[in-house]
């Protein structure tokens, strides 16, 4: 079961409309019939979670959470979708929590493995966007910092 | 001013996470974290929704949350390949095998078409096809072929086509995995099906629970309505005592209606820390099966009498110690009765005697200290009771009794009249009613100690059997029978196989103003008018002799050796149930909400009229089958062929 997970890459390839909406008429119509099965729930999730918009993102990760709360014996797989749909999302932090509480349990996992080093890269990245911001920012402020002295100095 | 900005920031976004973060969070505090912040507050732009909070928000309590190993369909089929088994796409491959094969055939729409079969498209009527262009792959028509088979007439489509090797083995392998898909949907909904039949099961069991608590709350609401009801009395009884305190000479008996009938019992506060159903008290000075018993009020005084044994043991319920024993009757006692201190004992030897319980001295002990005991614990349990009654009472008593040798002996009073054993009695206030084997009732006056009335039940029986024909069909005991010799009749034999002659003629007697209950042995149930001494009603039914009976307001209880009870309707005379049991049933008492036997098993037997249902009590019970039984409120005495007397926690 561990290797039946899918690849990071796999969450960034979404479904067309008519799939999802297929998936979302499911899980509607069993909602109103107030038993909605794990696989249909799981389904819709799944699917939001691969869409590339983010409302359909967070209402996907929303929805594994409460299969998460609901299905003890579905978690440990939810872990590895919840890490998924986080780092989807960008929340790098929580992806990492929840990959780091599923290589506990399973080391080996290959995907939670490869989930965490995007999760890393991702991380990485962000952070080196924002020194760069914060590198502009400085030498911005250097500049205008020594424009001021200048004309102090020329006075 | 740069590194603040940058360090507050940090906090304000990021103060969720790091909370309970330190294992992870604090490792990774590093260059590139730092970084992230002003990526942060630079991205203000995304908007940040409440649900995105939500969904942080909860990962604290889901990461807290066990995760246990998965087991059953969960280990078999994960969710990805559940997914991939029942998404729109997992048809896709069939759609267009069948597409293919169906050259000539109209288009069907045969995606649509399945899936309106399988509920998911509901109002989709684009057509539009999930399948891609470049997955159906053309083949060209061997024209020649069709045409050679098309003279054949009918024949299958697919056959007038070549799809080519490679195609055929796509399909092959398309196949093969649909099927695998098929067997993981299988497996999916059969672990559905067993989700719901445990949610189902375990609802049917919250349903039961409840429907229980329901039947628990109408017992309660019973429970107080009897209360109630006892309490309005003890209201009555005391404003009455309170506008007549000073009746002239009060005899011993007394005042208040006998608390067996009515009102709760003041149980101390220890008795409900009691296990319910667990005998709590064994009191084993008897040798002999326990042929009779009553006691005065919960944790008050016992007296129980055993075969053979002319002496009946009186004991002192508080701490289970003997205080003393009745010392007067010259046969074995078989019946009793015990109203606060006030004992009347019906024996063998055709005597009622009427005792005085304070005055009962143990052989060894200081007298004044086991009476004090008793006195004081009468007072506490009953606190109006007291004050200043107990002494004009005792007066009454001296008055009353006959100059006997001792001056403490505490048998009062004896009555003399029946000329066999004495097998029931009842008394209430001054009145007694007594039966015996001589096939007679008896009612007394307590005061005076004289027989006001005979009531012959062979008189009875002969005039009854007339008046209702063919009521004599228990050909138990035909009156002639009656008539001449004693009463014997071999009881069916107990649970532990022994079995002894039966010869108490009268099983139990009741009264009420005027109403008189009797069970005898001829397994009849009659109702006397004590103003004229005629039995008015017989309820027949019992096909062997009534052992004990009782009635309240609405209904007659009689258990019989033909190892039932019958609860009959006491206005119309009709049963109104009847409890089979598996041996003779020796003693019963009920109230509204239950009915506690004892039908020849070593458990006691309780019925809940309530709820109907019937439980045994067994635990640290009996060794050999019950024989009598009393009870007040939750407090159970039972009396068993294996000479012990047990007391019981309901």
């Amino acid at each position: 079961m561990s290797t039946d997970l899918p690849y990071a890459a796999d969450a960034e390839v979404s479904l067309s409309y008519d799939e999802l909406e297929v998936l979302k008429l499911q899980y509607e119509k069993e909602l109103a019939q107030v038993h909605v099965t794990v696989q249909t729930k799981f389904n819709y999730a799944w699917g939001l979670v691969k869409s590339p918009m983010r409302d359909h993102q967070v209402e996907g990760v929303r929805l594994l959470q409460d299969l998460y709360r609901a299905e003890p014996t579905r978690r440990r797989e939810c872990l590895y979708y919840l890490a998924l749909g986080h780092y989807k999302m960008g929340n790098f932090e929580e992806a990492r929590r929840f990959n780091g509480l599923l290589l506990e349990k399973e080391p080996t996992n290959m995907q939670a493995l490869s989930l965490a080093q995007l999760i890393e890269k991702g991380v990485a990245r962000e952070g080196y966007i924002g020194m760069a911001l914060v590198g502009g920012a400085a030498a911005v402020g250097t500049i205008l910092l020594a424009g001021l002295i200048r004309r102090a100095t020329r006075k | 001013m740069t590194p603040r900005l940058l360090n507050a920031s940090t906090v304000n976004s990021r103060q969720r996470s790091t909370v309970g973060n330190s294992t992870i969070g604090r490792s990774r505090m590093d260059f590139a974290t730092l970084g992230r912040a002003p990526l942060r507050l630079g991205m203000g732009s995304r908007r940040i929704t409440s649900r995105d909070l939500e969904i942080v928000e909860a990962t604290e309590e889901l990461l807290l949350s066990e995760v246990p190993e998965p087991e059953g369909v969960t280990s078999n089929v994960s969710l990805l390949r559940g997914f991939n088994a029942t998404i729109p796409s997992a048809e896709q491959s069939r759609t267009r095998r069948k597409q293919m094969r169906s050259v000539d055939a109209p288009h069907l729409g045969l995606k649509k078409l399945g899936m309106n079969a399988r509920g998911m498209l509901v109002d989709d009527d684009d057509g539009h096809s999930v399948t891609s262009e470049d997955d159906v792959v053309m083949v060209p028509r061997a024209d020649t072929i069709r045409k050679t088979k098309r003279r054949k007439g009918r024949e299958s489509l697919s056959a007038s086509k070549i799809l080519g090797k490679e195609e055929l083995s796509r399909q092959k392998k398309e196949i093969l995995r649909d099927k695998e898909n098929i067997s993981v949907r299988r497996s999916l909904i059969n672990g559905e099906i067993a989700e719901i039949t445990d949610k189902i099961q375990a609802l049917d069991n919250i349903r039961n629970q409840l429907e229980q608590n329901l039947l628990k709350l109408h017992e309660d609401e019973l429970e107080l309505d009897d209360e109630l009801v006892g309490v309005r009395e003890r209201l009555e009884f005391e404003q009455e005592s309170s506008r007549t305190p000073k009746k002239s000479s009060q005899p011993l008996h007394l005042l208040q209606s006998s608390r067996r009938r009515k009102g709760p019992a003041f149980l101390p506060s220890e008795h409900d820390e009691l296990p319910p159903g667990v005998a709590f008290m064994t009191l084993e000075s008897h040798e002999t099966s326990i042929t009779a018993l009553d006691f005065s009020e919960p944790y008050g005084t016992l007296v129980s009498a055993s075969q053979d044994d002319a002496q009946p043991i009186v004991w002192d319920l508080f701490s289970g110690t003997e205080i003393g024993r009745l010392r007067g009757h010259t046969g074995p006692v078989k019946c009793l009765q015990v109203e606060d201190h006030v004992c009347l004992s019906g024996s063998e030897d055709g005597t009622v005697r009427l005792w005085d319980l304070r005055r009962v001295e143990s052989d060894d002990t200081d007298e004044w200290g086991d009476e004090g005991e008793i006195v004081s614990l009468s007072d506490i349990t009953e606190e109006s009771e007291s004050g200043d009654e107990p002494l004009p009472r005792l007066n009454g008593i001296r008055k009353g009794k006959k100059p006997l040798e001792l001056r403490n002996d505490p048998c009062t009073r004896v009555l003399e009249g029946h000329t066999k054993v004495v097998t029931a009695l009842y008394f209430e206030d001054d009145c007694l009613v007594t039966g015996a084997s001589d096939k007679t009732l008896r009612q007394w006056d307590l005061t005076t100690g004289q027989c006001v009335m005979t009531m012959d039940i062979l008189w009875a029986m002969s005039h009854s059997s007339t008046s209702v024909p063919g009521s004599v069909t228990n050909g138990l005991f035909s009156g002639a029978a009656a008539s001449i010799g004693t009463f014997v009749v071999p009881t069916p034999p107990f649970s532990d196989g022994s079995w002894e002659m039966y010869e108490d003629f009268v099983g139990g007697v009741q009264f009420w103003g005027y109403g008189l209950v009797s069970g005898s042995g001829d397994g009849a149930v009659r109702m006397w008018d004590m103003r004229t001494g005629q039995a008015h009603r017989t309820l027949l039914g019992h096909t062997g002799p009534v052992t004990s009976i009782q009635f309240d307001e609405i209904h007659i209880a009689s258990g019989s050796l033909d190892k039932s009870i019958r609860i009959w309707d006491l206005r119309t005379g009709g049963v109104f149930e009847t409890l089979k049991y598996d041996h003779a049933v020796t003693a019963l008492q009920f109230d509204t909400r239950k009915l506690v036997a004892a039908a020849g098993e070593n458990g006691i037997k309780v019925y809940n009229r309530t709820s109907m249902q019937q439980s045994t009590l067994s635990t640290n019970g009996h060794t050999h089958p019950v024989q009598r039984l009393r009870y007040m409120d939750r407090y159970l005495v039972s009396g068993g062929r294996d000479s012990t007397v047990k007391i019981w926690s309901l």
